[in-house]
């Protein structure tokens, strides 16, 4: 019952509140997340990682890079990301504003032989889903510098500070969150981010955002609501352009606990297409997430030309 | 255009009409202009001056050459930095990093032997959150990438075995003159073994 509770509270999906947060650093000296609200987040959190196999790394689980290691960053396969391989590999953005770390992120100073000065942050799989499909080796993210986003559910801004570091000072990403508590840490991150505008209202009802937000090139949706797929539909009607692409991703706990996982996707996917967007791929999230899938696709493609001369 | 050029009394002037037209009737053809001109060979010119050649070919392509290489606008510009010798050893022993340590795995990385073109080198800053759990003292800190992964001692010791094992393997055993050399020999040499 506690999932329930969880899933109809606000629009958000209460990001920082979650267990696993603080998984990885907490493991470690022994204060773990576990226990605190859903259990799922909790038991996760802690078997996936330190319990298994911390012996050999010293921390568990994941970014066990230690502050001082050197690192090679190159361009990753997709648009605007970066992976720095060193000891460890990590999925990482260019950092917009440089000295600063959003959520107790590692971050990756390099110095250019001209001698300017790039940062990077360091993108946890296990913080943020569309890190996860990334991972799980979705084919595009459509997220690309200069793009125009939507994010549905931006909780406390973590995913959202690295979605503006992707699309760059020419993008612009505009972030709808209910919550008004983790609200306030999405404000405070989009203080020092021009292209991030923070919107706290509930996504349901886009016209009391309607004048804020423009016409947009991807919607990123990650509400976890039994209705998220009207959600997404009423805001693509209103804002996302034909021909434009949406990232949802999907917890099956949220929608229907009561029948399996796959079932509740294939579901959702229809829902879908019922609203006119046209599903290209489904990843599951699982190592970092349980029971989560993410699809993308396009909203209102144009017919295919024929081949004509 | 010309006939004011001419009252004003210059002994030279080029005949180009302004550009607005765009027709190409108008623009005159470049060798038909007096052998007079700015425009010197190159072997005339003084050192240290510059005229961009006329062949546009030539031009674009000194263009091109003068131009910074990146990994483009989709990934900010990434450069491309000089491979300096630690710098090749250190992305080689990168590609390695899969034999170093026995007990750890890497998701498989491209094929290609190739060195990475687009790359910065960079260090990691620790929150300052994790200031004690999760940061290398001074004396684990390492100036090359190349000497952070070969840093373990004890991993040292199974690399020296490993090394061994295979040169042991590779070695060509016995006397020089009973080695195998080619499939031909072989038959020969188990001739000479039995007869």
């Amino acid at each position: 019952m506690a999932t329930a509770v969880r899933c109809t509270d606000g629009g958000g999906r209460g990001g920082g509140f979650r267990g696993r947060s603080d998984g990885g650093g907490g493991r470690g000296r022994g204060r773990g997340g576990g226990g605190r609200g859903e259990g799922r987040g909790g038991g996760r959190g802690r078997g996936g990682g330190g319990g298994g196999r911390g012996g050999g790394r010293g921390r568990g689980g994941r970014g066990g890079m230690k502050g001082g290691s050197r690192v090679v960053v190159q361009p990753h396969r997709h648009d605007g990301v970066f992976v720095a391989k060193g000891k460890e590999d990590a999925l990482c953005t260019k950092n917009m504003v440089p000295g600063e770390s959003v959520y107790g992120e590692k971050r990756i100073s390099v110095q250019n032989e001209d001698g300017t000065k790039v940062e990077y942050r360091v993108w946890n799989p296990f913080r943020s889903k569309l890190a996860a499909a990334i991972l799980g080796g979705v084919d595009s993210i459509w997220i690309v510098p200069g793009s125009r986003v939507l994010y549905l559910g931006a909780a406390s801004g973590t995913t959202v500070s690295h979605v503006s570091d992707i699309v760059g000072p020419n993008g612009l990403v505009y972030a709808v969150e209910f919550s008004p508590r983790s609200g306030r840490d999405l404000v405070n991150m989009a203080k020092k981010r021009t292209n991030v505008i923070p919107i706290i209202e509930d996504a349901r009802h886009p016209t009391k955002y309607r004048m804020l937000v423009g016409m947009v090139d991807v919607i990123f949706s990650d509400v976890a609501q039994p209705d998220q797929a009207r959600i997404l539909a009423l805001n693509a009607s209103f804002f996302l352009k034909n021909g434009g692409h949406f990232v949802i991703s999907i917890k099956a706990n949220c929608i229907d606990s009561t029948v399996p996982a796959e079932a509740v996707f294939a579901q959702e996917v229809k829902k879908l297409q019922a609203e006119q967007f046209k599903p290209f791929e489904q990843v599951t999230l699982e190592p970092f997430e349980r029971d989560h899938a993410c699809v993308v696709g396009g909203y209102r493609m144009p017919k295919k030309q024929k081949q004509a001369s | 255009m010309s006939e004011s050029s001419m009252t004003i009394g210059l002994s030279w002037a080029p005949k180009v009409t302004l550009p607005s037209s765009g027709c190409k009737g108008n623009l005159v053809d470049s060798s038909s202009l007096p052998q007079t001109s700015i425009r010197k060979t190159e072997n005339e010119l003084v050192d240290g001056l510059y005229v961009p050649p006329r062949d546009p070919k030539k031009l674009n392509k000194m263009l091109k050459r003068s131009m910074k290489d990146t990994a483009g606008k989709s990934w900010f510009d990434m450069p491309a930095p000089s491979i300096t010798p630690e710098v090749k050893k250190d992305l080689e022993i990168l590609k390695l990093r899969n034999f170093i340590d026995p007990k750890r795995h890497f998701k498989r990385g491209e094929k290609s032997k190739a060195l990475p073109k687009y790359f910065q080198m960079g260090t990691v800053i620790e929150p300052a959150s994790e200031f004690f759990s999760d940061r290398l003292t001074k004396k684990e800190r390492k100036a090359t990438l190349a000497d952070e992964l070969l840093s373990d001692r004890t991993l040292m010791e199974y690399r020296k075995r490993k090394v061994q094992e295979v040169n042991e393997k590779r070695k060509p055993g016995g006397v020089d003159k009973w080695k195998i050399k080619t499939q031909k020999t072989w038959k020969k040499a188990r001739g000479r073994r039995r007869g």
